[in-house]
């Protein structure tokens, strides 16, 4: 997989493997699944007992504009993701400047709803066990890491 | 918050204006990557990158950094911003 900068301040994700063009293709439907991530995706504000009215404004004020940020992060990059042909050999991408910072928050999304779905520890995220890809476990292992090298490059990518 | 880059907040208290000061703590979590959290802040806090990084160390080795110090409304908006970034992040009074 090669990524890198075209000429129109486009980035481009080139010559991507079936399996990892599968896995892109999951990302905006993975990102969605927020039912067992609630409490990760919108934490508390405060760690306090006696903050109960600022927990109550939160939810009421601030998590509705969270939860349209997110769901806009996903439609942007599902948006970016219909022009991948995901079992094409050498399926590409293209990734516009402008949606870097939406991809960084799908990403993050999925990362983080994978790891609660899986109960995945640090130990379990920290890579020194190889994923037993014959698990569904372990795909999913393999999936948080693929993000993660992918953010990782977007992160490079946005300076 | 209608985008990431915007603080915007909620209502605060009239009473909270004048008292002492809150701190915004982020603290760590095993998922999300150190380089992202450094971006974050520098984003976010307009952190120069080294600042930024000494913070990101601190909540990886300790589990939490003091990233932010001041009124509340403002300080609600800090939190609120970097739960956009799906950080951890909370308010918590200072200790005095």
């Amino acid at each position: 997989m090669r990524f890198h900068r075209a000429a129109s301040g486009s980035w481009e994700l080139r010559g991507l493997h079936p399996l990892f063009a599968s896995l892109l293709a999951e990302l905006p439907k993975v990102a969605s699944r927020h039912r067992k991530a609630q409490a990760r995706l919108y934490p508390d504000p405060t760690g306090s007992e006696g903050e109960a009215q600022l927990r109550n404004d939160w939810k009421e004020h601030v998590r509705p504009g969270l939860e349209r940020l997110f769901s806009s992060s996903r439609e942007t990059v599902a948006r970016d993701l219909s022009a991948l042909v995901p079992n094409g050999p050498g399926a590409s991408l293209v990734i516009p400047a402008a949606h870097l910072d939406a991809w960084l928050n799908a990403l993050s999304q999925a990362r983080l709803i994978i790891v609660e779905e899986n109960g995945f520890t640090e130990s379990d995220l920290d890579h020194r066990e190889r994923p037993d890809l014959a698990t569904r476990r372990g795909l999913s292992l393999l999936k948080v890491h693929f993000y993660a090298h992918l953010q990782e490059l977007l992160v490079e990518a946005a300076g | 918050m209608s985008e990431a880059g915007v603080i915007t907040g909620i209502e605060t208290r009239a009473e909270d204006a004048l008292a002492t000061p809150w701190n915004v703590v982020v603290h760590n979590d095993p998922v999300n990557l150190m380089s992202y959290v450094t971006m974050v802040f520098q984003r976010v806090l307009g952190f120069p990158r080294d600042r930024a990084t000494r913070h990101m160390l601190e909540v990886h080795h300790k589990g939490r950094s003091l990233v932010w110090s001041g009124e509340r409304e403002r300080a609600e908006a800090v939190v609120e911003q970097l739960h956009g970034y799906l950080l951890l992040a909370t308010i918590e009074q200072a200790d005095y």
